[in-house]
């Protein structure tokens, strides 16, 4: 090969305004490239991206494409078709009576997505488009009661019917969702059935879908939600994905694109459920730190993300992290799983107000976002932001803004920050500004740990990892005083989403409602008839898991399964997922394994004290996950220098405010520093993508493995 | 005094050393801040806000701590508890006082409580549990009786103290609406206690244990006194673990800032909400009398089973007067409130204040600032004796909502005149929908365990209009603006019914330019209990919902259940059955299936035997509307007779809109001929009308005359009775002779 390199692994993220692209090679080391998004098509912002971050290394796409042996795509198609609401024409069939689903939403998809003001604000409050319009919504006579007992049997005439008036309509494809089909799906699949038949007659070309198959769990509106955006939405992306997979052909790739999805792992783009890729930006974070945690022996990482526009959090447990098996998106409820991230509405974006009525300091919930603040005149931005603070004090560099490609103006910045924070609160300017990042700052610090407190836990036992454009910057300030037991900023902070999806495991995940009752003090030899139940579950997922990987070529035998549980006590609405780590329940001594594991689980995240065994367990969900063995990016390993800085590496010095003095703080460029250097506080290391501030008294460890372990006070 | 209860052994009260400040009693505290108060007009008397002005960033980053840790109690404790009241509609509530009881910040959540829980702390106080039973570390307390503090008998209260080197600093509070109170008919707003002493469990701010751990019989008399014991169980570890952690949250604070500044930030934050509160008034609203009236139906005339002086069929009064004065003060009063009555909708001071903050926060004040300081910038009276405050102590106050609903709808309509006046037209709402029906029972579930219905899906009913909009259908609650409905499939695996539909329910809506939100209506049939009552509650004979600007009121409420009813014969024949009603002129419920038919405006009644396979129907109100409704536009009404929010013979007599169906059923308002129609009506009405002082004439003759229904006599003569002011105003309004009553009469 010309430049000598090997290219393996490569992983796009692309998000609302930016294609990032990751691409690894053997020996772990990596290069980033950006580009634009094309949401009409994204194979342009793909390529435009590989070309970038190729040219790096001296590469074209023709000599590095064939080298590679696992690509990663994670994107906003589908997100893009639900917000506009542009999509195949889908008919949808709900049991009778319940026709007003999508504009009734449950109330609750009025406020969904709102700020904590405007959620109590009610004259904000709005229904969305409906998803699927009233009249392409048709209602079936019959009931599935909650025993899964037929309540109502079905009246196939008013199916057919149904049925008909819908391909009348001209409908692309029909949804069935009928109440409580997770327990009994027979009236889902008859109408299937009839409905396959009179589109076979009609010579028509209109798929069936059934929540039943598709997403078979509890929650009747969030289920039917999943499953119009599967058919309106998901399906027709999947040709975007084709064609992205199709240009990679073209220039002599030989790997199979995967898509990143909801639940943590990466699926073929022939997978049966897409609308489970519909969201996975935001978790590429939390799948990076996953990988590091294994590489580094890490027990529990505490993931932030500070961007823009948002700080998104995660938190990794005994190396798992969370599920949740109902999130929303998009204003939109939804059932299928998905990694837990929170998101709190303050980036470096977010403006600085001072509320009128109190006198008192508002950080966001809005946001500059891409348009930076006051500093970036071009950005037509009036109201100063976090970023603005960061400049006016010091801490950005305002000509080497991503790079230098952006010149900020830190006069301007100033005298706005004099004008509507300082003179209002009858402070200095920079008082103001270190006072305002000072706060926000310790608004993140809150927020972290009180979920690590949620979790049952002390910040001792978590390592905390920074990353994301903002989190290098903040970093220092959040981690101030909190007693972490270590504190890691990888240099590639900037592209750690992306180089996240990279590190994904080939894994499907197939959760199905079960709702199994384990009363107190059941003797084992009746719980082996609970365990028979479960396992007939896990042999239909584990059928569905197969199905799904022999479209990829992987035999069974490659697979490795794992079953989950969601477990909950009896009577209660909210459950936890216990990992059995076995491929099967084979008997009652594992059921107490899990139950016991359940128990241990729930006193760490309520209280010992609540837990109440007395009231008996149900088990809600049943979970099939299954593997197979792909290339994962190496970590990058770089032989150990001096704890000094090469003088290379040394920028000269910029004064920075802070803590109400004038500091002189030493600047170094972060790509030419070496494994091995230790920065010492007040620092500040450059790089294009990211600006990472090492407060005083603190000191930054670069390690063999290029990560940062910054150690605060 | 309480008598001292030694704690060790050879502890006097002499030798006792208080738990307040600086060596006060709590008591002496309470008293020294209320004497400040009196004084100055400020919160413990401070000036200046020298914490927030010295360091502003400072103060803020101790709120933010605060009230994270309150936030973060509410969010993870929550998933302790069973209820899908608590779990799916968040009906939780956690809060920091201070040790004097007053609010200083409070989670997400039922912000009803801003202040309810303050009263049950100075409750304690005022009743020297100082001395006895004492206020230790580690002590629990737990209240649920609305005449001490709280908004009703369901919602139940922890208070767990927080103390830092031998002073208490502060309580922590949570509360959660539990799913039954045990009271004489099931469910959390029972409507069968007619004295407190059926109202259910009694919690009278009982000490209910100690070293973080509950007394055993505590639980066990809460575990017999309710219907449903295992979510009770839950609620309360709810409680009580996000009171420990907040504690643990405050103790860090203090660990991180130092004592005396904690000190200073609670009382600052209090003073300072004080003022930020009188500030916004003055930017929102403009000075004068705002006055506004509803009325609140309980018509209980011949409810089998009930004493005679119960069984009365009422109308309550509920009229307001909100005082805006030239520097931000905001007096409410309601006075001419009818008396307080032998039925569980009476409101103590705190169930008052509730709806007060609960409304406050979803217009005026929406925002995690919010505490006490709000309430100590306002003034109220609550008339003695009646609805609004009554006093008595065997006055049953489980179903208060079932007047604070109705009744509040005046403050709504009040505060939007203000800010319609002061220009914030996007802002202005018209009276928001009642949350009723409130369906309601209990027996055995379809599990054959005890059980206690009430579907919360009554949350999402329909806002008021706006002044530039419709209002929102089928969205909030007067008393939680997240609304959710909550899954089908959730509320039939807890209760035993079946939804035979949940669709939306035309007609609901309050007509005008524009009109209220709509409401929706579910079908159930009974479901696989043996063993089940069911009761209606909510408004039939009035209008509680009034329009604004010449906006119509919502439609009011009517019960229509079937008993013995032939669906499961239909199910097993295949034949049709109904999944809702829409249009009771033309009812589905009626065509579609036989039986015994409760089709009335009994919408207030005792729980009676529902059998499997008998329907039971629960349609969900809408808003006010807002403006004439010949202003409306007609491709907003072409709109509504489209998506079944307004039924076609409505069209005309209402709208003035001449609509017609084309070849596909799509209805089509015709412009013109609309145009010409309005005109008409618009010339009918001059022709009716008739001049205010000739009707002031005609309707004073009716007041002599009594030619008015008895329980309207009846309700006004209870107004004059019990106020002199009150029957003053109205006896000098219509002219009438100072010794006037109206003749009751039958």
């Amino acid at each position: 090969m010309q430049s000598g390199r090997e290219p393996r692994i490569i992983a796009i993220d692309a998000g609302g305004t930016m294609t990032d692209t990751f691409i690894i090679d053997r020996n772990g080391e990596f290069v980033v490239g950006k580009a634009q998004t094309t949401p009409e098509d994204e194979s342009l912002g793909f390529m435009n991206s590989s070309k970038d971050a190729l040219s790096y290394w001296g590469m074209d796409v023709k000599e590095a494409f064939p080298a590679i042996v696992t690509g990663i795509y994670s994107g906003t198609t589908i997100i893009n078709r639900l917000l506009q609401r542009k999509g195949r024409k889908v008919g949808v069939i709900v049991s009778k009576g319940m026709e007003d689903y999508f504009r009734l939403e449950r109330g609750e998809q009025t406020y969904l997505g709102y700020s904590y003001s405007d959620r109590l604000h009610v004259c904000t409050h709005q229904h969305n488009p409906p998803l699927v319009p009233r009249n392409l919504v048709k209602g079936v006579p019959e009931r599935i009661d909650c025993f899964g007992d037929v309540a109502i049997p079905l009246q196939k005439e008013e199916a057919k019917k149904a049925i008909l008036e819908l391909l009348d309509e001209g409908v692309e494809a029909v949804c069935v969702n009928l109440l409580f089909s997770y327990r009994n799906p027979t009236h889902e699949l008859q109408i299937k059935e009839m409905a396959q038949e009179l589109i076979r007659e009609r010579g028509l070309d209109v798929e069936v879908y059934t929540s039943s198959e598709y997403y078979p769990m509890r929650c009747d509106f969030p289920r039917a939600n999943t499953l119009v955006i599967e058919a309106a939405y998901a399906e027709p992306s999947r040709v975007h994905m084709r064609n992205i997979d199709a240009r990679v052909k073209e220039e002599g790739g030989k790997f199979d694109l995967r898509i990143m999805a909801s639940h943590g792992g990466t699926i073929s783009l022939e997978a049966k459920d897409l609308a489970r890729t519909l969201i996975s930006g935001p978790i590429g974070g939390v799948i990076g730190a996953r990988w590091l945690m294994d590489k580094l022996d890490i027990e529990n990482a505490f993931c932030t993300d500070i961007g823009g526009t948002s700080f998104d959090l995660a938190i990794i447990t005994s190396k798992e992290y969370d599920i949740k098996p109902y999130p929303d998106i998009a204003r939109t409820l939804l059932a299928i799983p998905l990694v837990e991230t929170d998101s709190v509405g303050a980036g470096t974006g977010s403006f600085i107000r001072i509320n009128p009525t109190s006198g008192r300091i508002e950080i966001g919930p809005d946001s500059a976002g891409y348009l930076i603040g006051t500093s970036w005149p071009e950005g037509g931005v009036d109201t100063p932001t976090i970023n603005d603070c960061d400049v006016a004090l010091g801490l950005i560099n305002p000509d080497y803004f991503l790079g230098g490609e952006i010149k900020l103006d830190k006069e301007r910045a100033i005298a706005e920050i004099e004008r509507q924070i300082a003179k209002p609160l009858g402070i200095g300017v920079y008082e103001a500004a270190s006072g305002v990042v000072e706060l926000f700052e310790e608004t993140l610090k809150n927020e972290v740990f009180a979920r690590i407190l949620g979790k049952g836990y002390a910040p001792l036992n978590y390592t905390l990892l920074s990353y994301g454009g903002g989190g290098p910057l903040h970093v220092g300030g959040i981690s101030e005083k909190m007693g972490f037991e270590d504190v890691l900023v990888p240099t590639w902070a900037a592209g750690f989403s992306a180089f996240g999806c990279a590190c994904s495991d080939f894994e499907y995940r197939f959760d199905a409602s079960l709702d199994l009752p384990i009363l107190p003090g059941l003797p084992d030899d009746a719980k082996e008839g609970l365990v028979a139940m479960i396992n007939a579950k896990c042999a239909s997922l584990r059928e569905r898991l197969i199905t799904e990987f022999s479209k990829s070529g992987v035999d069974e035998s490659k697979i490795s399964f794992t079953v989950y549980l969601r477990m909950q006590y009896l009577g209660q609405l909210r459950d936890l997922e216990v990992n059995t780590g076995k491929e099967w329940i084979s008997g009652a001594k594992d059921l107490n394994e899990a139950i016991d594991a359940f128990e241990e689980l729930y006193s760490k995240v309520y209280a010992r004290a609540a837990r109440s065994p007395e009231l008996g367990h149900l088990i809600t969900h049943v979970i099939m996950a299954g593997k197979t063995d792909v290339e994962k990016p190496n970590i990058p390993l770089e032989p150990l220098s001096g704890e000094d800085p090469p003088s290379e590496a040394a920028k000269g010095t910029r004064k920075v405010y802070r803590k109400g003095q004038w500091l002189e703080a030493s600047l170094y460029e972060m790509g030419l520093l070496k494994a091995g250097n230790t920065i010492k506080g007040l620092s500040i290391i450059e790089s294009p993508s990211t600006t990472f501030v090492v407060p005083p008294g603190a000191s930054a460890y670069l390690n063999e493995h290029l990560i940062f372990h910054l150690k605060t006070q | 005094m309480a008598t001292f209860l030694p704690k060790e052994a050879g502890e006097t009260e002499k030798g006792y050393k208080p738990i307040g400040w600086d060596g006060m009693t709590l008591r002496e505290m309470l008293e020294t801040s209320e004497r400040l108060f009196a004084e100055t007009g400020r919160y413990w008397g401070i000036e200046e806000l020298t914490l927030k002005e010295k360091d502003p960033i400072r103060y803020e980053k101790i709120f933010a701590k605060l009230r994270g840790g309150l936030v973060n109690a509410r969010e993870t404790a929550m998933n302790i508890s069973a209820s899908p009241i608590v779990q799916e509609l968040g009906e939780l509530c956690f809060a920091f006082y201070t040790p004097e009881g007053d609010s200083v910040a409070l989670s997400t959540g039922i912000i009803v409580h801003v202040h309810t829980m303050s009263d049950a702390i100075k409750f304690m106080i005022r009743n020297d549990y100082e001395l006895n039973p004492r206020i230790r570390p580690g002590d629990i307390f737990s209240n649920n009786k609305p005449s001490i503090g709280d908004a009703h008998n369901a919602d139940v209260q922890t208070f767990v103290p927080i103390f830092w080197e031998g002073e208490l600093i502060g309580w922590a509070g949570g509360v959660t609406h539990v799913t039954d109170i045990g009271a004489s008919t099931p469910g959390n707003v029972p409507v069968g206690p007619i004295s407190s002493y059926e109202d259910g469990l009694d919690l009278t701010a009982n000490k209910v244990g100690e070293n973080d751990i509950l007394y055993q019989d505590h639980e066990i008399r809460c575990e017999m006194g309710v219907r449903t014991p295992m979510f009770w169980k839950l609620d309360e570890r709810t409680r009580v673990a996000g009171c420990h952690m907040i504690r643990y949250a405050v103790e860090r604070i203090i660990q991180g800032e130092g004592i005396d500044t904690f000190k200073r930030f609670i009382r600052e934050a209090i003073e300072e909400g004080r003022r930020s509160f009188i500030h916004r008034v003055k930017e929102l609203l403009i000075p004068g009398k705002y006055f506004a009236v509803t009325f609140v139906d309980l018509p209980l005339e011949g409810e089998m089973g009930l004493p005679d002086y119960a069984a009365v069929d009422r109308l309550s009064h509920a009229p307001h007067e909100l005082t805006i004065g030239p520097n931000g003060e905001f007096h409410i009063s309601f006075d001419g409130a009818s008396k307080w009555g032998y039925h569980s909708f009476n409101c103590p001071p705190s169930a008052m204040q509730g709806a007060i903050w609960v409304l406050l926060t979803q217009t005026m004040i929406p925002n995690d600032k919010v505490n006490d300081g709000a309430y100590l910038a306002t003034t109220h009276f609550f008339p003695p004796y009646t609805l609004a405050n009554p006093v008595v102590k065997e006055a049953a106050t489980g179903a208060a909502w079932g007047f604070l609903i109705p009744a509040f709808t005046g403050l709504i309509r009040s505060l939007s005149r203000g800010l319609f006046a002061r220009g914030y037209l996007e802002e202005v709402l018209s009276s928001y929908a009642m949350t009723m029906n409130a369906m309601q029972g209990g027996g055995k579930d379809q599990y054959g365990r005890e059980t206690g219905i009430l579907s919360f899906e009554l949350s999402a009913v329909g806002t008021g209009a706006r002044s530039v909009l419709d209002g929102v259908d089928y969205a909030a609650a007067m008393w939680n603006p997240e609304g959710n409905m909550g899954d089908i499939e959730v509320w039939e695996l807890v209760i035993p019914l079946m939804y035979l539909g949940r669709s939306v329910k035309p007609n609901t809506a309050g007509p005008g330019k524009y009109r209220g939100g709509s409401g929706f209506q579910s079908l159930y049939a009974i479901w696989k209990s043996l063993d089940i009552v069911m009761q209606n509650a909510g408004d039939g004979n009035v209008f509680p919902a009034p329009g604004i600007f010449g906006g119509y009121p919502a439609a009011a409420g009517y019960r229509h259940n079937v008993l013995g009813a032939d669906l499961l014969k239909r199910f097993e024949e295949g034949r049709e059955y109904p999944t809702k009603e829409n249009d009771p002129g033309d009812s589905e419920i009626s065509r579609l299936c036989e039986g015994k038919h409760l089709f009335d405006k009994r919408t207030l009644n005792y729980p009676y035997r529902m059998n499997h396979g008998d329907i039971y129907y629960s349609w969900y109100r809408g808003g006010g509307g807002l403006g004439d409704p010949l202003e409306r536009d007609p491709a907003l009404i072409e709109e509504d007779l489209n998506n079944d929010i307004l039924l076609p013979r409505y069209a005309l007599s209402i709208y003035g809109a001449v609509a017609r169906q084309d070849e596909n059923g799509r209805w089509v308002v015709d412009r013109e001929a609309t145009e010409k129609k309005r005109a008409e009506i618009r010339e009918e009405r001059g022709r009716i009308a008739i001049p205010v002082f000739q009707f002031l004439t005609e309707e004073r003759e009716r007041i002599l005359k009594g030619d008015i229904a008895l329980k309207v006599r009846r309700m006004y003569n209870e107004s004059i009775e019990l106020s002199t002011e009150w029957g003053n105003w109205f006896k000098s309004f219509w002219n009438l002779p100072p010794d006037f009553r109206f003749s009751e009469d039958e």
